[in-house]
């Protein structure tokens, strides 16, 4: 029985090594695309071409009705995507709603957060076939090597909110945002507002990478996060405005706190400067949870007044959009 | 004590970091101590070398030179060792008037540098830093570990004598250890042979290529403040400027 007892936590001691080692090692691949070891490329999907409805299937990005778009939607989603591409059906689904929710708004979802050149994982030269097994994994249920993606996309929120790597990450990735703005259209010399959407450890990646936007963009740039895991990044201080959605069962978010810029007994803090100046809003959006079945996405579930969560997911999004637009307008 | 017997370096790390003496005497009765001792600072340099990369990748040094920048590294940090050591067995011969040789010094410094084998873990993204402190700390009270029980001195001597070993080492860095210090950085400028020499205060401002340079698109009628091409410096003039 001890002896049993024994091996089984020698391969959990075994596991957790691995897992910390991967760990250690996984800031090498932002730093050698920084030291130019893999070439300059930045890897995007083809452009939609049709204007999505109600009954429209889903699609990876969506043009807007108005040749003059109002805004730029730009969704970065959570830890469990294996590239550009969005296989969750509540993500699609939450993303048609908003198209049709803010139709003079481009709505770009062909971003893959966690890659320093929006490379998918499948698309590796060294570890696709690995990546494309996990997926497979994910895809036909919950099962561990599912995991191994979440755990990947994690690293690199941490590498995003490190201050040695995130200067780097960071800006790769406001390079590939800035690069999918221009392939959908985005107009360098108007000053169309930008709304980056970080969904749960995404609202780290969107925090870090709006730094490097505003200084290219002479547009407005707000981070809209949705039940976003972030630190205090110089982003929050960067961004015209930081809304941070979240549900009261969603615990996920809370593990920003980790870091300890988000302490109140910080107060020079980025976090805590942006706070003072009214720069971030937090918007308590009812009773959801992170994700899943009671996440901001679920189309099943209702609030008491009868409304789905993803639909008070997205009327929240865009009543802020619109008073975010309606603010930028001119008299 | 047969060599055969002696721990793995799991073990070894493991026995450094909950400070057990014993360690330090299974490798000091070892008839191949010495040589054990250096295998392990080896891995410790090449460790520490590996968790302090970063800084080559920000001045994108080419992987062939940051393997040969890593060797430079691993080597240094050896030497670095043998100086140490020979500094801290200076001052327990002259200072404690001690009978430890110099070999025994440097198999119980040695052993106290195995937890700086886990080194590399410093690389963990937001976790690193905190990591890297504790595990600075935990060497220092494993090195006046490895004094007190090298020279045979009571912990309080041991103190004392690791910080006057520190001493004599900043004196020969400043004094006659000077040219060869030079050397080696003069080989590792060369080995390198990066265009610049940035450094962590750099980071914020660097910039590397953006998209915006990109041929396939056209350039915005607002100039940005972004210089193109690689890692330069934010704002800083470039050829195309």
């Amino acid at each position: 029985m001890t002896d049993a007892l024994s091996e089984v936590l020698t391969y959990i001691g075994v596991v957790v090594v691995g897992i910390l080692v991967w760990a250690a090692l996984s800031p090498f691949e932002v730093l050698s695309w920084w030291a130019g070891w893999f070439g300059d490329a930045i890897y995007g999907e083809t452009i939609p071409t049709t204007t999505p409805n109600a009954d429209s299937p889903p699609a990876a990005s969506a043009r807007a009705e108005s040749p003059r778009p109002q805004a730029y939607i730009v969704f970065l989603s959570g830890v469990a995507r294996v590239s550009g591409e969005s296989f969750s059906y509540r993500e699609q689904d939450f993303l048609r709603r908003l198209a049709v929710a803010l139709p003079t708004a481009v709505i770009i979802n062909d971003i893959f957060p966690y890659s320093v050149n929006n490379l998918p994982l499948t698309g590796q030269p060294f570890f696709a076939r690995l990546w494309r097994f996990a997926l497979r994994s994910k895809l036909s249920g919950p099962g561990l090597a599912g995991y191994l993606i979440n755990l990947r996309n994690i690293w690199q929120v941490m590498i995003s909110a490190d201050k040695r790597y995130g200067p780097i990450f960071n800006q790769a990735v406001a390079d590939v945002i800035l690069h999918t703005l221009l392939r959908h259209g985005y107009a360098l010399d108007q000053p169309t507002p930008i709304f980056v959407i970080g969904y749960s450890g995404a609202g780290q990646v969107s925090v870090g990478a709006t730094m490097y936007l505003k200084e290219v963009l002479h547009a407005p740039v707000y981070v809209v996060s949705l039940g976003g895991v972030f630190a205090s990044d110089p982003g929050v201080m960067a961004a015209d405005r930081v809304f941070h959605i979240y549900g009261t069962r969603d615990r996920v978010h809370k593990s920003g706190l980790f870091a300890p810029g988000r302490w109140s007994i910080f107060p020079g803090s980025a976090w805590n400067r942006a706070k003072r100046e009214g720069r971030v809003e937090m918007i308590n959006v009812g009773p959801l949870g992170h994700t899943g079945a009671g996440g901001y996405l679920d189309a099943k579930r209702h609030l008491p007044n009868g409304i789905a969560f993803v639909d008070a997911t997205v009327a929240c999004i865009r009543k802020l959009v619109e008073t975010q637009l309606a603010l930028h307008t001119p008299e | 004590m047969d060599s055969q017997l002696l721990p793995t370096i799991g073990e070894t790390i493991n026995r450094v970091m909950r400070l057990d003496r014993t360690i330090f005497l299974d490798y000091m009765d070892a008839p191949h101590g010495l040589w054990l001792a250096l295998v392990l600072v080896t891995l410790a340099g090449a460790s520490k070398a590996l968790g302090q990369s970063v800084i080559l990748f920000i001045n994108r040094v080419r992987p062939l030179r940051f393997a040969l920048a890593l060797i430079i590294g691993v080597i240094q940090y050896v030497g670095g060792f043998l100086v140490w050591t020979t500094s801290l067995w200076l001052v327990g011969t002259y200072g404690f008037e001690t009978s430890a040789t110099w070999s025994m010094m440097a198999i119980a410094v040695g052993v106290a540098y195995a937890p700086q084998t886990l080194a590399f873990f410093e690389l963990t993204p937001f976790f690193g830093n905190g990591f890297g402190f504790l595990l600075s700390l935990w060497s220092l009270l494993a090195i006046v570990m490895g004094v007190q029980i090298g020279l045979g001195l009571t912990l309080g001597q041991a103190v004392l004598a690791s910080g006057l070993g520190w001493l004599l080492l900043q004196i020969w860095v400043r004094t006659l250890g000077r040219p060869f210090y030079a050397l080696g950085r003069w080989i590792e400028t060369r080995i390198v042979d990066a265009p610049h020499s940035y450094t962590w205060r750099d980071l914020p401002t660097l910039r590397r290529r953006s998209a915006i340079q990109s041929p396939a698109i056209p350039r915005p009628a607002v100039s940005p403040a972004r210089a193109p091409g690689p890692a330069v410096p934010h704002g800083e003039p470039s050829a195309d400027d």
